[in-house]
């Protein structure tokens, strides 16, 4: 039984989860937006206290759950409000794309970036460049066994 | 040959240090019910240090025993052993004067069929980078041996395909954390209620955030003892993940894990030129 009021002939829509810190990166989101600046409208906004509060795990769990790419900014190295959040955070991050594109993940789902307070620009012209890579992947089937896996069989 | 002279100059050393007390009780491997197998062996007596066993097949990372430990230990320690417990030492969780170390050169270890136990082949380190007491064994260098056959895939859709592969034989039983030295946390994130990392179905989901999880929080830990690989019953060999993961932090930030227990952490630590690789605009790969 079709439900008539689900449109199911949406063209797909990518998914981006994006985690911005506090200080810079969610303030320079804002001022693009008070600035009336035009970006594609796919990014879903998680504000966190630091780019070092982000846990891997919450990146790993976003790719695994359904989200089409990631992408974490936080403060430029030396600008960070807690002092050195950003600078553990740098190391944590190169090492998770190690990872996850050892893994087969497509590293242009993930990426990540410094936007400061003042560059609302700069934040339009990100979220465009990571929409543009993820929109050329399409959707995200690395949580799906690939077809010469199990046979294509799928349990 | 020298597995002989080695094992009885452990015997002689454990059954000294035990009777001029200057443990409280050693751990070191025995013979197992099944013939063949060793096993850890943990023991206070002078006597039961005849019971010792030491050759080919004394596989087990026995510095996992040693985590939270609060009497004064010798350990009978191969150098993968050692690493794991320099690492303790650089992360705080064991304090020097607590252990003794009898380091004893390792020739590499077997598994049942006479096959290199996972990780001795391309093994780098033979000889343990620290130790009260060594016993050496002459024909062990520190040699790097030959890299594993299976290299990683260039093609990212290969690439999945292995990760999957292995993936897909996996029972989520958690054994690979029981065994490794380095997967310590009272409550593991794959154990924790909030938040919930853990689906309700063991689907593949489930399995990519446990491993993935696991192997990030193992880079720069990880001693490549090869106890995760060896446990596991379904064949699941996640170890090349983790395996090149420490490649690149070796390359990228000149740290190995287990060498020097004067070390910082690698990823607690940073320095201000540290390489952007992956980054938007970043550096490129080293
Ligand atoms: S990899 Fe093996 S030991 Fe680890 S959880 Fe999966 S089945 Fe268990
Ligand atoms: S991840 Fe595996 S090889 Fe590495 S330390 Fe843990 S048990 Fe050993």
């Amino acid at each position: 039984m079709a439900d008539e009021t689900v449109n199911t002939n949406r063209e797909w829509e990518p998914k981006i989860i994006a985690f911005l810190c506090n200080w810079c990166s969610y303030a320079g989101a804002d001022l693009a937006g008070t600035g009336r600046l035009q970006y594609p409208p796919y990014v879903r906004v998680i504000r966190v206290p630091c780019s070092g509060r982000i846990n891997p795990i919450y990146i790993i769990k976003a790719l695994t759950d359904g989200a089409d790419g990631v992408m974490v900014s936080g403060c430029h190295p030396g600008d960070c409000h807690y002092l050195s959040g950003n600078m553990y955070a740098r190391r944590r991050f190169t090492v998770l794309k190690k990872l996850l594109t050892t893994a087969g993940i497509d590293p242009d789902r993930v990426h990540f970036t410094w936007v400061s307070a003042s560059e609302g620009g700069r934040f339009a012209d990100v979220v465009r460049e990571v929409t543009e890579k993820v929109m050329k992947l399409g959707p995200n089937r690395t949580c799906e066994y690939a077809e010469n896996v199990l046979g294509g069989n799928r349990i | 040959m020298s597995f002989e002279i080695q094992k009885e100059k452990i015997k002689q050393i454990c059954r000294e240090l035990l009777e001029k007390g200057e443990v409280d009780v050693i751990i070191g491997y025995t013979a197992g019910e099944i013939e063949g197998t060793r096993i850890p062996y943990i023991f206070s007596k002078p006597e039961e240090a005849d019971k010792l066993e030491w050759d080919e097949r004394c596989t087990p990372n026995l510095c996992t025993y040693l985590h939270g430990r609060k009497d004064k230990v010798g350990i009978v320690a191969k150098p993968c052993d050692v690493r794991g417990i320099v690492n303790y030492l650089v992360e705080s969780q064991l304090k020097k004067d607590k252990v003794y170390i009898i380091g004893v050169d390792c020739a590499g270890m077997k598994d049942d069929q006479g096959n290199p136990s996972p990780g001795c082949g391309e093994c780098s380190v033979k000889q343990p980078p620290l130790y009260d007491m060594r016993v050496e064994n002459p024909d062990v260098t520190n040699e790097k041996g030959a890299p594993p056959e299976a290299a990683d895939p260039a093609d990212l859709m290969e690439k999945l395909e292995r990760f999957q592969n292995e993936l897909q034989k996996c029972i989520l039983c958690y054994s690979c954390r029981q065994a490794c030295y380095g997967c310590y946390c009272q409550v593991c994130f794959m154990d924790r209620g909030v938040p919930n990392w853990q689906p309700a179905t063991p689907d593949l989901g489930a399995k990519m955030v446990y491993h993935l999880g696991r192997a990030m929080h193992l880079s720069g830990r990880c001693v490549e003892c090869g106890a995760c690989e060896r446990t596991c019953a379904s064949g699941v060999n996640i170890r090349y993940l983790i395996k090149e993961i420490s490649d690149f932090i070796e390359k990228t930030y000149g740290y190995k894990t287990g060498l020097d227990a004067e070390d910082q952490p690698v990823m607690t630590t940073y320095a201000f030129d540290d390489k952007e690789i992956g980054f938007l605009g970043g550096d490129a790969d080293a």
